[in-house]
């Protein structure tokens, strides 16, 4: 039956079929139906007589149906290097990928790429949809996805994110000269790890052509493999017509140790912050005089300091009131002076230097107004340590950092001291987190400082912050349950979920489990917990 | 044939994950059972290869029990919801399936609610062999009259589509297939009305006028043959009768249905939904005598779907068929132990395309065909349509649907592969891969 035989004679089986098709478009009022002659042929009316000839030929070609031949099969995908992750983890993977838990799935991702594992095929297509319309997911997704996932990705445009995404910004120098902004800077952060000197030559030739947004785009890469070769290129940016391009130009030369911006700086910051002996109840002590520039000028501009400086009328800390021109100014010179340059001012380490007493230049000599003066003292205070702790960051210096963060400055500053953890090394992290959480002594400024550290959190760090939850849970007042849900909202992707028994305990206690949304929160977090510590447990298995 | 005993044997076939899921009536239950299935949230949980128990802690304070029956399956639990399985069930299969619920004993309330149940259809079965129902000889005349009529007019239709041109369809609003279809309701030739509705999509798609034509040609054709029905052998009239609207009980079909039994793998399954009651297709395919089967379940928009065949499975059962010209639909009998999981056996293309071919000759109307077809790799046309080519190097279309589950699982592979056989081409309904395992599509 596959193969019916062609009783039309000289005509295609096709051809016929194509005959009836357009009779019967055209209606058999105005073309008479062909001829089958192994059809019935007992009805006279010419509609029905196509209708019966055309039931023949349908299933005639249902039934003789042929396959297609020689069609180019699908090259297969590369043979992955990867094992995929257990089955128990690629569960997880898909019941994260329908909905549950969402928001683990950066760390699900990770943690597979971590132990040396890849995403199951089947469920490529529902990630790869994800990182379409979430691009933060992208280098996680490339990760996890194994060579799978490129090979999927090469053929639906709408992936085409993950080829060429993770180490390899895809393309050549070509990339360079033909990209999309975003593809040049890939390429140029790319080459900027490998040859910093191609990178910057390759910019230097086309700097003069290229618009203002994309000049500041392109030297913003330099802070990869930033180097004193560099500072020539940066100088002369300061002179940039675009105003960002000057200011990246100045924040990377105040990263640049030893170079003539950082001497410029340090001169203006020498004149701003001197050693000065005083007795004091009969003993001799070093103090710090501080005295804010007076005037603002063009060299200072130039060199990325404007006359209002970010925040300089934000309310300044616990004090209240904005900051002012002049404090302003003193910050941004402080933030932007090699560190060295106190070193060798005072002749003393960081912690001492740190540790020391700081007056207002400007009171000096005046005892009568004591109150004034104390708090003239603490205000120059705060913009001095301010300054060392924004030059301590950018300048990633750990002795500084160390420093400031055990120094017991900067108190009504939290927020400042949690950035400087980051330059921490690791193994010290989490004790000095630990150390400022307790510090601070929950209330608004504990979720403020923990905002500021990333996860995971772990060890001392972790200790504390269930110590910080048991507190507020502790306390029935409206304001600790407002600080234990967004705690509880910090807390649950970055703390470790090797705390999650702690927090259970801490729900089941009798009497102590908080109610409302500050329980909901506390039991969503345990959940949560769980469900991190179960889906690790899997991918590591 | 495997005996009773050996599939009991077989306790520890577990289901898989996607195979429970699979029995879930919507996605939020699914995600729900998930939830549940941990072993933290379940007491005195146990299996015994036939049953599965548990009682979940639920939100209240009492447990809700909860009991599936695995041979059907069927599924009870003390629980308020109104969905069925409910996520009790589904998450209690699940910790099953990950090998999380241990053997034991069958507590009295487990056993009671399963004994019960089987004694209901030990009862029922009794019923059904006791049936003889008596029918009304005006009603029947009646009735014969109406389709009588109504397919005259039908036919007088048909011919007036071809004479006036099918040109005019391509713009024409549903109502010229729905006033047909009404009104073969009324001449209550149910099937054929379903399938005139269904035809107002055909001009919306491109190269309808050759599949308008087609329908047209064997609407015509039906008519014909149902007209002309005491010349027709006794099973292609059955055929007719059917196709026409002419519903048999489950009683007749236990009657005069031909039984069968056999291993049967469970191939694939499609829910569609036509005039507010969703149809889902079942496949099968019987290991030992090669036979596809179709197993019908209809209800309405979230309500349940019979949940008890499911793709990737095997079962040791009778299936009764409903007599016609070629067999295809049919019912679930008696099962005889519970389902397991199976890797159909698949053929080439030739060997589908040949047995396509003799399932037409006796059945000109079969529009719907199951497909399993082993070591497949897919290919792309030049026009860029997806197909899946056997190892002979002949191929065959995919419907246009979205193919990337199966791209991602096959990596250009080979694999086994299911799905159903349309005048419009492969619908792909599961995929078998040796690292992948199976996975719906």
């Amino acid at each position: 039956m596959s193969t019916a035989p062609d009783a039309s004679g000289s005509r295609t089986p096709e051809r016929g079929w194509n005959e009836h098709v357009t009779a019967a478009l055209l209606g058999t009022r105005r073309r008479p139906a062909p001829s089958l002659p192994e059809a019935p042929a007992e009805v006279d009316d010419p509609a029905a007589r196509l209708l019966d000839q055309a039931a023949v030929l349908t299933v005639r070609r249902r039934a003789g149906r042929r396959p297609l031949r020689s069609l180019e099969p699908i090259a297969p995908a590369p043979v992955e290097d990867l094992p995929v992750v257990p089955p128990a983890a690629a569960r997880r993977l898909a019941q994260i990928l329908g909905g549950t838990q969402i928001r683990v799935l950066p760390e699900w991702l990770e943690a597979a790429a971590a132990a040396g594992r890849r995403v199951p095929a089947r469920l490529l297509p529902d990630l790869l949809e994800r990182g379409r319309s979430d691009r933060m997911l992208r280098p996680a997704i490339a990760r996890a996805a194994g060579r799978r996932g490129v090979w999927l990705a090469l053929r639906n445009t709408e992936w085409a994110y993950l080829v060429g995404s993770g180490d390899d910004p895809g393309g050549g120098p070509e990339v360079w000269q033909t990209g999309t902004r975003n593809q040049r800077v890939a390429y140029l952060t790319a080459l900027r790890g490998s040859d910093p000197a191609a990178a910057r030559e390759a910019l230097r030739e086309t700097w003069g052509r290229e618009p203002a947004p994309d000049r500041a785009a392109f030297l913003a890469t330099f802070e990869h493999g930033l180097s004193p070769d560099d500072e020539e290129f940066l100088e002369s940016a300061l002179e940039d017509r675009g105003k960002d391009v000057r200011q990246i130009a100045a924040d990377l030369l105040a990263r640049l140790p030893g170079s003539a911006y950082g001497e410029r700086m340090a001169a203006r910051a020498r004149a701003c912050v001197r050693p000065l002996e005083r007795t004091v109840r009969g003993r001799r002590r070093l103090w710090a005089a501080v005295e804010p520039p007076r005037t603002h000028d063009e060299d200072l501009a130039r060199d990325g300091v404007p006359f209002h400086p970010s925040g300089s009328f934000a309310p300044g800390g616990r004090s209240g009131g904005p900051v002012g021109t002049r404090a302003a100014w003193l910050r941004e010179i402080l933030a932007r002076t090699p560190l060295a340059t106190w070193t060798e001012l005072f002749g003393l380490p960081p912690m001492e230097i740190v540790c020391l007493p700081v007056t207002e230049a400007a009171g000096h000599g005046d005892r009568e107004d004591g109150d004034a003066r104390r708090g003239g003292d603490a205000r120059a205070a705060r913009d001095v340590h301010i300054g060392w702790a924004r030059a301590a960051l950018r300048q990633r210096d750990v002795a500084w950092a160390r420093a400031l963060l055990k120094g017991g400055v900067l108190a009504d500053e939290p927020e400042a001291l949690a950035e400087l953890l980051q330059v921490l090394p690791a193994d010290e992290r989490d004790q000095a987190a630990a150390d400022l959480i307790r510090w601070v002594e929950g209330g608004p400024d504990l979720l403020r400082v923990l905002e500021r550290i990333p996860g995971p959190w772990t060890g001392q760090l972790a200790d504390a912050v269930v110590v910080a939850l048991a507190g507020a849970a502790e306390r029935r007042a409206r304001p600790y349950e407002h600080t234990l849900t967004q705690l509880c909202r910090l807390a649950d992707q970055r703390l470790t979920p090797d705390a999650a028994p702690r927090l259970e305990a801490l729900a089941a206690r009798p009497g102590a489990a908080p109610a409302g949304a500050a329980g909901h929160a506390l039991a969503e977090l345990t959940e949560t917990l769980r469900f991190r510590h179960e889906m690790l447990k899997e991918l590591t298995s | 044939m495997s005996d009773p005993a050996d599939s009991f044997g077989r306790v520890s076939d577990r289901w898989g994950r996607e195979q429970v899921l699979g029995l879930a009536p919507d996605a939020a239950s699914a995600k729900a059972a998930a939830g549940v299935a941990e072993p933290a949230k379940w007491r005195g949980a146990g299996a015994d290869g036939e049953s599965l128990w548990g009682e979940c802690k639920g939100s209240g304070k009492s447990a809700y029990r909860t009991c599936v029956d695995l041979t059907e399956p069927a599924f009870r639990c003390t629980c308020p919801s109104r969905k069925f399985p409910c996520k009790h069930a589904l998450g209690l299969l699940l910790l099953w399936s990950d090998g999380a619920v241990g053997g034991g004993d069958r507590p009295a309330w487990a056993a009671e609610w399963v004994d019960q149940r089987r004694a209901r259809a030990a009862k029922a079965r009794d019923r059904t062999s006791a049936a003889s129902r008596t029918r009304d000889p005006k009603t029947a005349e009646r009735r014969r009259q109406r389709v009588d009529d109504g397919l005259a007019e039908l036919d007088q239709w048909l011919r007036d589509q071809v004479a006036q041109g099918l040109a005019q369809a391509e713009h024409a609003p549903y109502r010229l297939w729905d006033d047909v279809a009404r009104r073969l309701v009324d001449a209550q030739a149910g099937t054929l009305a379903g399938q005139v509705k269904g035809l107002a999509a055909i001009p919306r798609r491109p190269g309808w006028p050759d599949r308008l034509l087609e329908e047209y040609a064997l609407l015509r054709l039906l008519v014909r043959a149902y007209q002309r029905g005491e010349e027709l052998p006794e099973a292609l009239r059955e055929t007719v009768r059917a196709r026409v609207g002419f519903t048999l009980s489950q009683d007749e079909v236990a009657e005069r249905g031909e039984r069968v039994r056999d291993r049967w793998c469970v191939t694939g399954l499609h829910d569609s939904e036509q005039e507010r009651l969703i149809t889902r297709r079942v496949w099968l395919r019987g290991r030992r005598t090669r036979r596809p089967a179709l197993v019908l379940s209809f209800a309405a928009p979230g309500r349940p779907l019979d949940a008890s065949l499911m793709v990737g499975t095997e079962i040791d059962a009778e299936l009764l068929f409903y007599p016609g010209a070629q067999p295809l639909r049919a019912l679930v009998g008696e099962r005889h132990g519970p389902a397991v999981p199976a890797v159909p056996d698949g053929t080439s293309i030739r060997g589908f395309l040949d047995e396509h071919a003799a399932a037409l000759a006796r059945d000109p109307w079969v529009d719907r065909w199951p497909v399993t077809l082993a070591a497949v790799r897919l290919a792309r046309s030049g026009d860029g349509v997806l197909h899946v080519m056997d190892e002979a190097g002949d191929a065959l279309p995919l419907r246009p649907t979205d193919p990337w589950r199966l791209l991602a699982v096959s990596g250009g592979h080979p694999f086994t592969f299911a799905g159903e056989w349309t005048p419009r081409g492969l619908r792909p309904l599961a995929a078998w891969h040796e690292d992948e395992g199976m996975v719906i599509l």
